[in-house]
């Protein structure tokens, strides 16, 4: 997958999930009022959601303001990023889709065309559907572990008084590591033969061996993927509750609430809107860009026990030469990733309050 | 003004004079997947033959190791600027050859003029790179692997030298763990299918798959979960659980561990020679693969390693310069050095010879095992090598396979059969593929 991807994955979710949303609304009823009810100043921060939510007519000066006449201007800026997606989105993902109908020889001098073949050959193996499963759990778990250590790192912030910009240097420096670097490191410390960390775990009576028992290397890889994406949730956490009114924690301190209390009755609420956003992204993160960890760490071994989505696209199209199952997966991989985002916005994006 | 037109005119007249001289020198591209000790040699190689004349200059590129290279190429055939030639590893033999994107080495070498004595490949090297008894590539660096053993644990163990049985092996290296002398008999190697899989397959005589191991036509099956490689899994799980083996795993490489001294054993191609010589502090020594009790006398092994294709869609000028290069690359004097200094197999009986005539054999010893491993008796249809097309994924899910035995999921048999039937569809898909292309085997008639 490209770099492009992502990014229009979630832009076309959100314009996709825009008209679902607004029905729930309504259906849920009770909140219309307020939306209509809320200065533009207010609505500020949830600017999409105001967007989404309000019919066109509501802003009628928002729209046509300030572009002047015609289309030349909006054509124009409009036009680079337009370029990178028709380059590096529309026409592969055209090539992919024409290409997963095909069975070719991978220098293209023999093609045949073979309807959905590629598409029942992979439902009816197993691998892909254990593949399926296994990025489910590599998604999910790298997901949580990632919002988790992220949120209480972001919350100790604060805490820290004496070097605090050594705290966060530290905490953002894995974000520098090149993600093939990161797998080294991580497969040579946890090397059941020579990694120092690997010792470690056997002086502690635990078998440890990624090569002999796939729950230990899917283990590895989600703390290795999870570990390289932290500081990315860092990021945004520690931004997200700089924006939680200190009156607010003080007024809840001074009536005795507790550290732990304070942060799941206030801040934690009041970053809704931040841990949706990296929810989301962590998901395309796992989708998609965790395959040079996979790569470097386990090979998607042993017994294809790490063997997620992305990667077993990368085997089948470069190594295997499959370029027709290939692209039939690079397909249903972003339908996956597609769904998901949809399911997210569907069923939490109404829970997360966006108006503080 | 007339001095400046002069001038001009001057200057003019040396370009037109300097253009053609730099033109004589046809320039061709070689994609290689060479990194390392090998990659400084080949640039060697190339730098010998650019020197050597003055008509053509090959530019070597390296482009990763195989499977990139192969994809870079696939890409440049696409975009329609291929370069003339490519290294591409055994496996993708089959793919190649039906590739409709290559012209066969000996065409070329007949076409352009070039006699070269094609029977005097050796045998396992010419029958693999070869279609209907005609050479497809130009065999390059060609391999087997060779078994590799530290001398110090075995004497500390009481044995001379490893068993050229696998059951007395197995017995040496059990007593070398009981006896402390090494915590790990032996490391299992990264292309342990190639090793103790294909070419324990070949050595002990065993089928492959059918219509001759590939070579007979597209319709062929894998069978190897009906012999004894199923066996040969079974002991490679114990000796896994006793210890005896181990596996290096991601983020190290298993020379390393034999080469540091802590495996007593490892089964690895010849071509590490120039590696191990170079790394280990170990004192060393090499063998032949062993083979099963029952199995006597044992068969060839097979090669791993890589050929040199030609690509379509290139001038006649530089068809010229490639064949001058293959040419160069089949001289008997140029396959002795490459032997020489990489550890890869001469590839003509001529050249073995002139090596053994210099007596190079007497000062490296371990170097002559690969030749006389290849060359021992004499090949048949279960040891000739292996001609299935998409390898590279039969081999990826029969390792997959394998690996569920060592995890514990699954019996030697149980995956063994599984492996098959996943190679098996992955055969057919191939075959459906070409279906109608002509793969009868070499030189028989139909």
């Amino acid at each position: 997958m490209n770099a492009g991807s992502p990014i229009v994955l979630s832009e076309a979710s959100a314009a996709q999930v825009a008209q679902p949303s607004g029905l729930t609304r309504t259906q849920h009823a009770p909140s219309g009022g307020t939306v209509i009810g809320r200065s533009s100043t207010e609505s500020r921060p949830g600017k999409a959601r105001t967007l989404k939510r309000d019919r066109p007519d509501r802003e009628p000066g928002l729209k046509r303001a300030n572009f002047g006449h015609g289309p030349g201007l909006p054509t124009l800026l409009l036009l680079p990023q337009f370029l990178i997606l028709v380059f590096f989105f529309f026409i592969p993902s055209l090539r992919a889709l024409m290409q997963s109908v095909l069975l070719s020889d991978p220098f293209g001098n023999n093609v045949q065309f073979v309807w959905f073949d590629n598409f029942k050959a992979l439902f009816a193996n197993g691998e892909y559907r254990q593949s399926i499963i296994t990025t489910l759990w590599f998604t999910v778990a790298q997901n949580v572990i990632t919002l988790a250590v992220g949120v209480v790192l972001a919350f100790a912030t604060d805490r820290v008084v004496r070097g605090r910009s050594v705290y966060r240097t530290v905490i953002l420096l894995p974000y520098a590591i090149a993600p093939a670097i990161a797998g080294i490191l991580w497969a040579f410390l946890f090397n059941p033969v020579v990694g120092p960390l690997a010792h470690m775990l056997h002086a502690l009576g635990i078998g440890w061996d990624p090569n002999r028992n796939p729950s230990d290397a899917l283990w590895l890889v989600i703390m290795a993927a999870s570990w390289k994406h932290i500081c990315y949730n860092y990021i945004f956490l520690a931004v997200g509750l700089l924006a939680v009114p200190a009156s607010l924690m003080e007024a809840a301190a001074v009536d005795g609430a507790g550290p732990i209390r304070r942060f799941f009755l206030i801040a934690l609420p009041m970053l809704g809107p931040t841990v949706f956003f990296l929810a989301v992204m962590n998901f395309i993160y796992g989708f998609f860009e965790t395959f040079a960890i996979i790569d470097a760490v386990t090979h998607g071994g042993p017994a294809g026990a790490t063997n997620i989505l992305v990667y077993k696209v990368y085997v089948d199209g470069f190594v295997n030469l499959d370029l027709g199952s290939s692209a039939a997966q690079s397909v249903l991989l972003m339908s996956f990733a597609l769904i998901c985002t949809l399911l997210q916005f569907r069923y939490f994006d109404h829970k997360v309050n966006y108006g503080v | 003004m007339n001095r400046k037109t002069a001038f001009i005119a001057a200057l003019f007249g040396v370009l037109a004079f300097a253009a053609p001289a730099q033109a004589a020198r046809v320039e061709v591209q070689w994609w290689h997947a060479m990194s390392g000790v090998l990659g400084d040699r080949l640039n060697e190689l190339v730098e010998k033959f650019n020197a050597s004349q003055d008509k053509y200059t090959v530019v070597a590129v390296a482009k990763g190791n195989y499977d990139e290279v192969t994809n870079g190429v696939i890409a440049a055939y696409r975009a329609k600027r291929p370069p003339e030639m490519v290294q591409i590893a055994e496996r993708g033999y089959m793919t190649m050859l039906l590739s409709g994107a290559i012209v066969p080495v000996q065409e070329l070498m007949d076409q352009k003029g070039y006699k070269i004595d094609w029977p005097d490949f050796i045998k396992p090297v010419a029958s693999f790179w070869s279609y209907k008894g005609r050479m497809s590539a130009m065999p390059f660096n060609s391999s087997t692997p060779i078994f590799w053993y530290n001398k110090e644990h075995f004497r500390k163990a009481g044995f001379d030298k490893p068993a050229d049985t696998w059951q007395e092996l197995e017995a040496q290296l059990y007593a070398i763990k009981a006896k402390g002398v090494s915590e790990c008999g032996s490391v299992l190697p990264g292309d342990f299918y190639w090793s103790l899989l294909e070419n324990y397959s070949a050595i002990n005589n065993q089928p492959y798959g059918t219509l001759a191991n590939g070579f007979d036509g597209l319709g062929t099956e894998f069978v190897y979960n009906k012999t004894k490689v199923v066996s040969q899994v079974a002991r490679l799980k114990k000796w896994l659980d006793d210890g005896v083996l181990q596996i290096a795993g991601q983020g190290f490489s298993p020379e390393q561990l034999f080469t540091s001294g802590r495996c007593s054993t490892f089964v690895n191609s010849t071509a590490s020679h120039g590696n191990i010589e170079r790394n280990a502090k170990i004192e060393w020594g090499a063998t032949f693969l062993p083979h099963e009790n029952d199995i006597n006398p044992p068969l060839n092994s097979t090669i791993g390693g890589g050929a040199i294709w030609v690509l379509k869609g290139h001038t006649p000028e530089r068809y010229d310069a490639v064949a001058a290069f293959l040419d160069f690359v089949a001289q008997p004097e140029t396959q002795v050095w490459w032997h020489g200094v990489t550890g890869y197999v001469p590839a003509t009986n001529k050249a073995y010879g002139l090596a053994r005539e210099r007596g190079y054999y007497k000062d490296h010893p371990t170097r002559e095992i690969a030749v006389l491993q290849l060359s021992r008796g004499t090949p048949n249809e279960n040891s000739r090598g292996f001609r299935f097309g998409n390898f590279v994924q039969t081999m990826l899910a029969q390792r997959t396979e394998v690996e569920a035995v060592f995890t514990g999921q699954k019996q030697p048999q149980q995956a063994m059969d599984d492996a098959v039937k996943r190679g098996n569809e992955i055969l057919r898909q191939f075959e459906k593929l070409n279906a109608g292309k002509d793969t009868e085997a070499d030189g028989k008639p139909k």
